[in-house]
């Protein structure tokens, strides 16, 4: 009782705190705000001061634009509402919808939830209209929408992948270590990298030749049509005979590959910490990761970027905004989402934060394709990511169980990659095991 | 209630009035009555109240659930008997929950209580500046539980760990505190008691200062040395503590839930299950998996546990003691 109790309290206190604190916020901003003086910008009719809750987590890169946004229509206050971790943030909003209350006026979502969100399309609003009309590739667009065509969610940032290594370790192995070139010698499929990286461990610098098999398949479970789930039926086909992740489950846990694994498991302290040491020599690098790799060693600097993603151009993360139809305020809720994941907003948040953005038009603005990282040796990583993101066409099918399938194959290579408690056939097994009991 | 008291002075001016007068006379009466009878329960109804809407509700309302195919976002489905209880029962992951969560239970709740009592009497000694020693050890109890995870975290990392460091720099293998069972249930252990030992070390505490001088005093003229007081005196007068403290640290050592959550970045109980407690699961069932009906299940079984364990932990610990109320007992018997 008392350790966990206190804790559930605890919660419900905050909890009841917030809601009180929430209720009292709403309450209060019909008499407390100011009428605009008239020099309202405002697109829409009604200037009635409003107040819109934004529930986002880590970093979207929106607190300058808030303040722009009030400025523009000073009859709305936004209200950051950011949650600790996206754990905590994924919790929130199926918690909202299981209960049906709105919390906030606007919420974040990752890519990886919007199947689940999509399952409550219902809960959503819709946010279809003209001017957001062609915004974004039609990959990231259906991620967003359901089967009879209703948009939910606005996209925000998007993660084309390439290729991050380490320019003294490939001199040290004798590689090259100009970054086209050692594009081209990593090639274009996964079978010409792990070539690669054969030569890599031959030349014995100590290094792996990759992080983690877990990151790894991340990036070639992105690059199928349909991983777990039959895009038809939303079936699970994961574990069964046309299975199309078993070859590459086959593939990462053979030998040859695990042979130049570093054995890290992705986002563990001992990974963290690996960056500073000649642990590995390349890994997956969408363009969130490249300020992950820069947290992780301010100190080092031989990290460069390669523009190439084996087996083709494929997306790693990104979010969306979506706006719950029971808010009070929908249509300025929807009008700030709008804004918000316009072009010109999304080329300055790349340029602030690091986010990349998703919509097209602003993977080709010369802010964002002009902007290069000096930690990365100089690398005009808005040039390379927009070149990356140009050539992405398609993205996985996510179905309702993509999000707990997905975790189980993590564990599936934990098992067998860091772990080594079961060989690659036994923890296969396991793995059909944790897929079967989803049904 | 005040002009109903006094119907004489308005004065009967017809037997309408009088009736009406006479019923009100008697309606405040029987007002006084419940007043009497009623009030008390009135008065402690908020906290019967309270739990009966985060208590009790939720207590049944699971067990509701638990019967039912559940969805998180969809909400509920065909019922479906005891279908969940049977997949619970008859699953791998439960069992080695179960597993995990007993030996992580024991690995910390016993190791802690010992301590927590050598502490306190430690403490409870005349030490020079005796507050700060004792507010000393709630202090790890002040650290959040996010902070001593990260902290933990640094030390028993697989392979940048300091404890790992200082076993390499003497000559040992790495222990794999994420990888292998054993090791992993230590550590999360290390992080529980870490948390809990002061907080029981302060009860103990308040508890011995409650325990008479005079029978220390009358020990040490019958020559009774420190260890023997110890056994003979503080710990069968700390029998009622002893039982709180040992059925509170039950409960919460059953329902751990942050430390393991905590003990790496994906929270989920290690990928073979190592570290995977009964409440991970039920968070792991409901949330990632979506399905509240097993999720429910399992809560259930975990109560059922808990309050056979706790049966089982306070028959156990009345016998703890003493002689002198086994003595007693037996008297009591001899009389009877």
């Amino acid at each position: 009782m008392r350790k966990t109790t206190r804790k559930f309290l605890a919660v419900t206190a905050s909890v009841a705190s917030i809601a009180l604190l929430a209720t009292a916020c709403s309450s209060d901003d019909g008499d407390d705000t100011k009428p605009s003086a008239g020099a309202s910008e405002s697109a829409t009719a009604d200037d009635s001061p409003v107040t819109l809750k934004v529930a986002t987590f880590n970093e979207f890169g929106f607190a300058d634009l808030y303040k722009e946004y009030m400025q523009l229509h000073p009859n709305v206050t936004i209200v950051d509402d950011k949650a600790d971790t996206s754990d905590n943030a994924r919790a929130a909003v199926t918690n909202s919808i299981a209960s049906n209350t709105v919390v906030d006026d606007i919420v974040a979502a990752d890519g990886d939830w919007m199947p689940e969100l999509l399952a409550s399309a219902d809960f959503f609003a819709d946010l279809g209209s003209d001017s957001v009309k062609d915004r974004w590739p039609e990959w990231k667009t259906k991620m967003g929408t359901t089967a009879d065509g209703k948009l939910i969610g606005y996209g925000t940032d998007s993660g084309p992948e390439a290729i991050c290594y380490r320019k003294d370790l490939f001199e040290k192995a004798g590689l090259p270590t100009d970054r086209d070139e050692v594009a081209k010698a990593i090639g274009t499929t996964w079978d010409s990298y792990f070539d690669l990286g054969k030569k890599f461990m031959d030349a014995k610098t100590g290094a792996a030749w990759f992080d983690s098999i877990g990151a790894l398949s991340q990036g070639m479970v992105n690059q199928q049509e349909a991983p777990f789930e039959d895009p038809a039926t939303d079936e699970i086909t994961a574990t069964g005979d046309n299975s199309v992740i078993k070859p590459i489950y086959d593939q990462l846990t053979s030998d040859e590959v695990l042979a130049q694994s570093a054995h890290l498991g992705q986002w563990s302290p001992d990974w963290s910490a690996a960056f500073k040491k000649d642990a590995f020599a390349t890994m997956l690098c969408p363009p969130w990761m490249t300020q992950i790799i820069s947290g992780n060693a301010p100190d080092q600097k031989n990290w460069d970027i390669a523009p190439v993603m084996p087996g083709g151009a494929s997306n790693w993360g990104g979010s969306y905004l979506l706006v719950p139809s029971g808010g009070k305020n929908v249509e300025a809720a929807k009008a700030l989402a709008d804004w918000l994941t316009d072009p010109a907003q999304a080329a300055k948040i790349f340029v602030q934060y690091g986010n990349f953005p998703s919509q097209t038009a602003a993977t080709t603005d010369a802010q964002v394709t002009g902007k290069t990282d000096d930690y990365f040796g100089g690398a005009p990583t808005g040039k390379i990511f927009s070149d990356r993101f140009a050539d992405v066409a398609t993205q996985p099918y996510r179905g309702t169980h993509y999000f707990p399938i997905n975790a189980a194959l993590g564990d599936a290579y934990t098992r067998v990659d860091v772990n080594k408690t079961d060989d690659a056939a036994s923890s296969w097994k396991k793995f059909v095991k944790a897929v079967d009991d989803l049904s | 209630m005040t002009s109903t008291g006094t119907p004489q002075l308005a004065g009967p001016t017809s037997d309408d009035e009088r009736v009406r007068q006479q019923r009100r006379v008697g309606f405040s009466q029987r007002l006084g009555r419940w007043d009497v009878k009623v009030s008390p329960y009135l008065y402690i109804s908020p906290f019967f109240i309270l739990f009966i809407v985060v208590g009790l509700f939720p207590l049944l309302y699971t067990g509701y659930v638990s019967f039912h195919k559940w969805d998180l976002l969809t909400g509920k489905g065909d019922s479906v008997g005891f279908e969940n209880f049977d997949w619970v029962l008859h699953s791998d992951m439960f069992w080695k929950s179960v597993r995990n969560t007993f030996s992580i239970f024991l690995l910390s709740s016993v190791p802690q209580v010992i301590i927590a009592l050598v502490l306190a009497a430690i403490l409870d000694a005349n030490l020079r500046a005796k507050t700060f020693w004792r507010m000393g050890v709630l202090v790890p109890y002040v650290v959040a539980p996010v902070a001593v995870s990260l902290i933990f975290g640094q030390l028993f990392a697989d392979q940048s760990g300091t404890i790992n460091a200082i076993l390499a720099k003497v000559g040992m293998d790495p222990i794999l505190w994420h990888s292998h069972v054993l090791p992993s249930h230590i550590a999360i252990a290390t992080m529980v008691n870490f948390r809990w030992t002061g907080y029981n070390t302060l009860i103990f505490l308040a508890a011995m200062q409650a325990i008479p001088r005079d029978l220390y005093e009358a020990a040490l003229i019958d020559g009774a040395k420190r260890v023997r007081q110890f056994f003979s005196i503080t710990i069968p007068m700390l029998r009622p503590t002893m039982i709180f403290i040992i059925v509170t640290s039950t409960i919460g050592g059953l329902q751990i839930f942050d430390e393991p959550r905590m003990f790496d970045t994906a929270g989920r109980g290690g990928a073979d299950q190592q570290y995977l407690t009964v409440t991970n699961l039920i968070y792991q069932l409901g949330w990632t998996n979506r399905n509240f009906g097993r999720a429910s299940a399992v809560a259930w079984i975990l109560f059922l546990m808990i309050l056979v364990i706790s049966l089982i932990n306070y028959l156990l610990s009345r016998r703890i003691s003493s002689e002198e109320s086994a003595g007693a007992k037996k008297r009591k018997k001899v009389r009877a």
